[in-house]
């Protein structure tokens, strides 16, 4: 015990944290925040986590879930990117309520369909360099029924930490999908129908996840 | 093979073999060509790529008809009937059959590496799988061939052409069309058992294929703000990823189509 306070083994100890430190900060991105990689691996960790944690209710973990994923997810982006030039269609409020009713919506459709893959594991496969600073994440499912199946993050860094924009599953691209969706019915009802329609779905939603 | 995707990826699939989707109630209605033209300016995925839009939503309602009617219901009951084992043993079987053609395409698109190891996963499977009702290969192969003639076809250079919805085949291209029958032809087991027992057994594999995507396709539909464009967008995105491999999006693309860029971005 006492031996350890003496200077050479402080010395020595010291050298080893700071030799630590130094490994780890290339997981660390500037101003402290994890790098998009790390921030994948972290919140598979989590999600996992919350799936296959039995002691809590399903009502609870879909929650847990929501909050994870309105830290991690870019809603108002998405938003943005899935409306493209409808967006401007909209008027400031509609605009808000879009983001509002359309995180609903991601929430609740994602929500339910991850329930389902407690058995799978992710690997990381590594990241990529995008245009105007993006980068992409890639993964790969092991295990259950879609075992090999190739998922990408697109992230963007908003402030100081990384956020997900797009989830893009074997090359299908959860953006361009509701983008293609969105513009049809931007195209034939308008923005007013639109936004009907996702208050519409989300409603649907709620009244069994209450009960 | 076909359990190898996810989500939409999967529902694109088994679409494109089972047939379809349900109609939703707009699908029938007309579009204006105001609305066309600036659909059409917008960007290049979707839309512009689905000249036959009119008689494409058609043969769509009409698939989802089969589907809702008919297959759905066959499907859900095997599901209930036959256990998930089997069921697996079943896709294994009708996956194992298809490798001869699976090797032709590697080979075809000059990529040795897969031609040898779907050579290799077909010997295991078909001897250690037991005529392929198991995929021990799996384990010790790394390359699981997922090649079809329309995509030989892409990577010789040739375009998909306009979407094009198949009757009962569900979403395709006339180059996946043409893929289709070529893959037909060299597909050994229709020349060696009666016509009957090819029909009955291509029967079996779709309803076994059907049944293993009911909870994912149930929930595409009940996701989706329009399903015929949902089936369409997922469709064409897969193709294309899978001519290219599986590899990244070249940038440039990215840029054209602007995907993840709007007006203003730089405000935030």
């Amino acid at each position: 015990m006492t031996s350890d306070r003496t200077p050479i083994r402080f010395a020595a100890r010291l050298a080893v944290a700071v030799f630590a430190l130094l490994l780890a900060a290339p997981l660390v991105a500037e101003g402290g925040a994890p790098g998009a990689r790390a921030l994948i691996e972290e919140t598979v960790v989590e999600v996992l986590g919350i799936l296959r944690d039995d002691s809590r209710t399903e009502a609870k973990r879909r929650a847990d879930l929501e909050a994870l994923a309105e830290q991690r997810f870019d809603f108002r982006t998405m938003s943005r990117l899935v409306l493209a030039r409808n967006w401007k269609r909209l008027s400031a409020e509609e605009q808000e309520e879009f983001v509002v009713e359309f995180t609903q919506y991601l929430a609740n459709d994602y929500g339910e369909r991850i329930e389902r893959y407690d058995q799978e594991e992710v690997e990381i496969l590594g990241e990529q360099a995008e245009p105007r600073g993006d980068v992409t994440v890639k993964t790969k499912i092991v295990g259950g029924e879609n075992d090999g199946a190739l998922v990408a993050y697109r992230m963007r860094k908003r402030g100081e930490e990384w956020k997900i924009i797009d989830v893009v599953i074997e090359g299908i691209s959860m953006v361009a999908n509701f983008r293609d969706q969105f513009r049809d019915v931007m195209g034939r009802e308008g923005p007013s129908a639109l936004l009907g329609k996702l208050r519409e779905k989300n409603a649907k939603e709620s009244m069994p996840a209450d009960a | 093979m076909r359990r190898a995707c996810a989500g939409l990826a999967l529902l694109a699939l088994v679409s494109a073999v089972g047939g379809g989707a349900r109609a939703d109630e707009e699908v029938a209605l007309p579009l204006v060509q105001a609305d066309v033209d600036e659909r059409e300016a917008q960007d290049g995925g979707g839309a512009s790529k689905d000249p036959w839009e009119g008689m494409n939503r058609k043969i769509f309602a009409f698939n989802e008809g089969v589907d809702r009617w008919f297959l759905e219901p066959v499907a859900t009951g095997w599901d209930w009937a036959v256990p998930e084992p089997v069921q697996r043993s079943i896709g294994n079987f009708f996956d194992n059959l298809w490798l001869p053609v699976r090797f032709a395409n590697d080979a075809l698109q000059l990529k040795p590496r897969d031609a040898y190891e779907t050579l290799w996963r077909a010997v295991i499977n078909s001897t250690v799988g037991i005529g392929g009702l198991f995929d021990p290969a799996s384990a010790w192969t790394v390359v699981k061939s997922d090649e079809d003639f329309g995509q030989t076809l892409g990577a010789w250079g040739v375009p998909p052409g306009p979407y094009l919805v198949l009757p009962l085949l569900g979403p395709s291209s006339p180059r996946d069309t043409v893929g289709l029958v070529v893959d037909r032809a060299g597909y050994v087991p229709s020349y060696f058992v009666p016509f009957y027992v090819s029909l009955s057994a291509a029967g079996t594999d779709i309803v076994n294929e059907r049944a293993g995507a009911l909870e994912d396709i149930r929930a595409e539909r009940e996701a989706a703000f329009d399903f015929y464009t949902a089936v369409r967008s997922a469709f064409i995105q897969y193709r294309e990823n899978r001519v290219r491999d599986r590899a990244d999006d070249p940038a440039e693309d990215e840029d054209e189509d602007g995907l993840y860029y709007y007006e203003d971005e730089d405000d935030f």
